[in-house]
């Protein structure tokens, strides 16, 4: 099976690779797995926190070609896109641009699933912090552990 | 293809088999099946035999395997064990997957300080390994006891996450040779 020009020139040229503070308010990280093919892929936003915009977006995926590029994919699209917005992008549209073979579409699934988890860890962070402004836990682990 | 291989070996349909006397099935069902005794029969008993020492070879290869066995149970009750779509992973194992693979990275591009946490990665996940396959024993019995369809699925979280672990044995076990 050939992969795809577009899969090659994300798989070759990844966008966004790397990783955002974790421990920041503003900042929402998704990590998600396929066991059978031992995939793992991490996937981070930075929000603005006045209007809702995606500034920035990373990510750093272990796994195939397909899984990497639908990865970088997501994030070149996530960046200027509200969190509303961004929750409109399916795996589908990931397998028409990138045309993923139908082996590959668990990758495109795998995406989307990034971009929900790190939305959604976002937003539970913007929940906590108007509950309990002070209140870092996570932050000061992270800063212990490394 | 819809042949039974518990049914062929004359076995009860259970997760905990006896390899031993699964052998013994597997040596007197060769000896009964042997192309060589259907040499002078007809052509369809020929082709008869043939197809049997198929299903033999074949059921006698998934049903030695505990884990092969599991998934072939599962497929028979209807699970989806394909390729595509189970994420029943919890997250610390992501983390940990995570982590391994960043330490993988740095030891491709020459960085030996990561070479003791890959060692104690690897003893650790054999360590979690050896934990589930107790699990996944304790499971099948309780299955072969009672076919009930929960303790399936439980046997299928459990099966996904050794599935995991045991890719990041290999990974952790294959460090690059210019180290």
């Amino acid at each position: 099976m050939a992969y795809s020009d577009k899969v090659l020139d994300h798989y070759n040229n990844p966008r966004n690779v790397g990783s955002l503070d974790k421990s920041s308010a503003s900042v929402g990280t998704g990590m998600v797995g396929a066991p059978e093919c031992g995939d793992v892929m991490k996937l981070q936003i930075r929000v603005n926190d006045e209007n809702g915009i995606i500034e920035d977006a990373k990510f750093k995926t272990f796994g195939c070609g397909s899984a990497i590029a639908s990865s970088s994919l997501a994030t070149e699209w996530l960046k200027g896109k509200t969190v509303d917005e961004a929750l409109q992008i399916k795996n589908t549209d990931i397998v028409n641009e990138l045309a993923l073979p139908p082996v590959k579409i668990h990758c495109s699934v795998l995406a989307e699933d990034a971009i929900k988890a790190a939305i959604s860890d976002y937003r539970n962070k913007q929940a906590s912090k108007v509950a309990a402004p002070a209140a870092q836990p996570e932050a000061v682990k992270e800063q212990t552990v490394a | 293809m819809s042949a039974d291989y518990f049914a062929f070996f004359e076995l009860p349909r259970s997760l905990a088999l006896d390899l031993k006397d699964l052998e013994k099935r597997f040596y007197k069902l060769s000896r009964q099946w042997h192309p060589d005794l259907f040499a002078r029969k007809s052509p369809a008993e020929q082709e008869q035999a043939l197809e049997a020492t198929a299903v033999l070879n074949d059921g006698y290869r998934v049903l030695r395997d505990p884990i092969a066995r599991a998934l072939y149970v599962l497929k028979q009750e209807g699970f989806d064990v394909g390729e595509q779509g189970t994420k029943d992973v919890p997250p610390e194992l992501l983390e940990e997957v995570f982590e391994l693979n960043m330490a993988l990275e740095e030891l491709r591009m020459g960085d030996t300080d990561a070479l003791p946490q890959l060692a104690a990665a690897r003893t650790r996940f054999e360590a979690m390994r050896a934990a589930l396959d107790a699990d996944l024993g304790t499971k099948f019995a309780a299955w072969d006891a009672v076919h009930t369809p929960g303790t399936l699925t439980e046997i299928r979280a459990l099966l996904n996450r050794r599935k995991y672990i045991t890719n990041l044995i290999d990974k952790a076990s294959n460090v690059p040779d210019r180290i």
